[in-house]
């Protein structure tokens, strides 16, 4: 269970990007986060891993308190998915799914690349769970497609067994029908392993498909949380704002019928 | 119609002016000249120091003498040295008085017996002497020796190197900011990298050949140490300018930061250290050849020796041999490199 008590974050200038956030997530729920850019999704997921405090309020991960003291530790329990990847473009897509788990390892067999054989069978397991193949184990993932690497780094995420998965639009580079199957196999993934995940994206479609819970901001403030069925075209309206403008192009693309089956 | 400068005159001086009386670029300048003339005077001055008038003033003399009109020190020098350089010796004989136990019957590989008479004035009786003297001529037995010279300098250039990656890794941990334990570290390695390469190879052999002798040893080590500093400063460099992305990724997954650096950095900077090494393997090599020269070992000892005896047949056997090795070099490491690493 993670729970975000009355977290507020002021930044110099008296920006809050993140302002009296109280929510929940049971383990094992795929989150997934909305809002237009500067909304504070990035924020709160910095909130989450401790690489922000917050200002008041506290961030609690199973029972434990995520401060400054504890940092590292709770980083371990915790793994990112950017939008940048940072996987290892000169290593083997093997070996960036065991660099995930390096802080767990004697210096001596990272430093030989000797990994122990049930570290390398789940690094093989997870790949095979994002839908790649064995042809590609021993290949540097600077030779994969965007939608491979992307899943290589998804493998990696779940590696060293994480409590949560954040995931920072984790598709926005990839094309649409590779952004769905990314997904999906993101979504599979942590069914598979019962983790947690809070997935910020901008794609509204995407997150009708995907989510188990919708968690929509915006300057700073949740204004909805709920399951995908609950939201609305007046919803949306409310995240977005009224001008079409401000709306990313997936929700004005989202044809009416589809929309209609989504929300049914 | 308004006369522009009647504007510009009208109007106070910080307010834009009409383009037309727009200050423009303008080539050649006081400044500009002044400047000129001062690099003129400095290059004037400094080429009278390293006597390039007599330079230019011997090389013209030699190019008039190429067309026999006059005679050139310039020339004869170097026919001096042509003259005796060619062909170039690649046989070598000994006295057969002078070997212990000769076998008459069982002469090595290639070898012949061969007649020479002497003929050796004697002050005494004030008449020549005629001697016929037998000697064991093998007549590719110097051209072995140099080969043999020559694949110790390769010898050198590799050991050097070797060492030279031994010494130049930790230090260039230590060396790059991002990587190392305190500011005290870095100074210390990075100081001590800039020290390596500020000694130039020749005068650290000199210090080496005091300390180990003549040969090989003080050649290595001379190598292993300049360019460790070379190659070290490059290690550093090559760290501090990795991409940062995936070393946050897994520096936010809680490895520590040797682990970080051998999964995030190394991979990604190997590519263009073993490029930098394969130069730097080259260049040793090249070293090697004249390092002999102030007694650390290789073809450069025998080079010397054989200048300092006007055997310049010799020599040209010497230059020949470095000359097709390093060409060779060339074409192998220009093969190399055209694979993608």
């Amino acid at each position: 269970m993670l729970q975000l008590k009355s977290v507020t974050k002021v930044y110099p200038g008296n920006t809050k990007a993140v302002n009296d956030i109280t929510v929940s997530i049971p383990n094992g729920e795929f989150c997934v986060l909305l809002g237009p850019s500067g909304a504070g999704k990035s924020t709160l997921m910095g909130l989450i891993n401790g690489l922000v405090l917050p200002t008041s309020g506290s961030v609690v991960l199973n029972d434990e308190q995520v401060d400054a003291r504890n940092q590292k530790k709770i980083q371990q329990r915790i793994s990112m998915i950017h939008q940048q990847l940072h996987l290892i473009p000169r290593l083997s897509m093997l070996h960036n799914v065991l660099s995930g788990k390096l802080y767990a390892l004697p210096l001596w067999r990272v430093l030989a690349k000797h990994f122990p054989e049930n570290d390398q069978r789940r690094a093989c397991r997870l790949l095979a769970e994002v839908d790649l193949t064995e042809s590609q184990l021993h290949r540097r993932v600077s030779a994969l497609s965007g939608g491979q690497q992307q899943r290589v780094a998804i493998a990696r995420a779940f590696m060293a067994r994480p409590e949560i998965v954040l995931a920072d639009e984790p598709v926005a580079s990839l094309d649409p029908t590779v952004s769905r199957s990314v997904l999906a196999s993101l979504r599979h993934t942590s069914k598979q392993n019962n983790t947690t995940v809070v997935c910020s994206l901008h794609q509204v479609d995407y997150a009708l498909e995907f989510a188990d819970r919708i968690i929509a901001m915006r300057e700073g403030k949740i204004v909805f949380d709920g399951p995908p069925q609950r939201v609305s075209e007046s919803e949306l309206t409310n995240i977005y704002g009224s001008s079409d403008d401000h709306k990313p192009a997936a929700i004005k693309a989202v044809p009416q019928i589809e929309r209609e089956v989504a929300l049914a | 119609m308004s006369n522009p400068s009647s504007i510009s005159s009208s109007k106070s001086p910080n307010e834009a002016r009409h383009h037309s009386q727009w200050a423009l670029h303008r080539a050649i300048t006081p400044k500009l000249v002044g400047i000129l003339l001062l690099v003129f005077i400095a290059l004037a001055w400094s080429a009278k120091n390293t006597e390039l008038d007599r330079a230019a003033i011997e090389t013209g003399q030699a190019i008039v003498a190429l067309t026999g009109a006059t005679d050139s020190k310039v020339l004869d020098s170097a026919g001096r040295f042509l003259d005796d350089a060619f062909p170039f010796t690649f046989e070598s004989s000994i006295e057969v008085s002078r070997i212990d136990n000769f076998d008459r019957d069982s002469l090595p590989l290639f070898s012949r017996i061969e007649s020479r008479e002497t003929r050796e004035y004697d002050a005494f009786t004030e008449t020549y002497l005629t001697e016929t003297k037998e000697y064991l001529v093998n007549p590719i037995g110097y051209l072995l020796k140099v080969l043999a010279k020559m694949w110790e300098s390769i010898e050198m250039g590799f050991w050097g190197t070797v060492l030279s990656v031994a010494i130049s890794i930790p230090l260039g941990v230590l060396g790059a900011k991002n990587y190392t334990p305190n500011k005290l570290v870095y100074t210390g390695a990075r100081t001590i990298l800039g020290f390596h390469r500020a000694m130039p190879e020749l005068i650290i052999a000199l210090f080496f050949v005091l300390m180990y002798g003549f040969g090989p040893i003080a050649g290595i080590f001379a190598l292993a140490m300049h360019t460790s500093g070379v190659l070290g400063k490059f290690f550093s460099d090559e760290i501090e300018n990795a991409p940062e992305g995936p070393q946050a990724a897994l520096k936010a997954s809680g490895a520590g930061s040797l682990k970080v650096l051998r999964f995030a950095v190394f991979p990604q900077v190997f590519p263009a250290y073993v490029a930098y090494v394969q130069y730097i393997f080259e260049r040793n090599i090249r070293t090697a050849t004249i390092l002999g020269m102030v007694g650390a070992g290789g073809i450069g000892m025998e080079l010397k020796g054989r200048w300092d005896l006007f055997d310049y047949s010799h020599v040209s056997t010497i230059l020949l041999v470095i000359f097709i090795t390093v060409m060779t070099l060339e074409v192998v490491s220009q093969r190399i490199r055209g694979r993608s690493l």
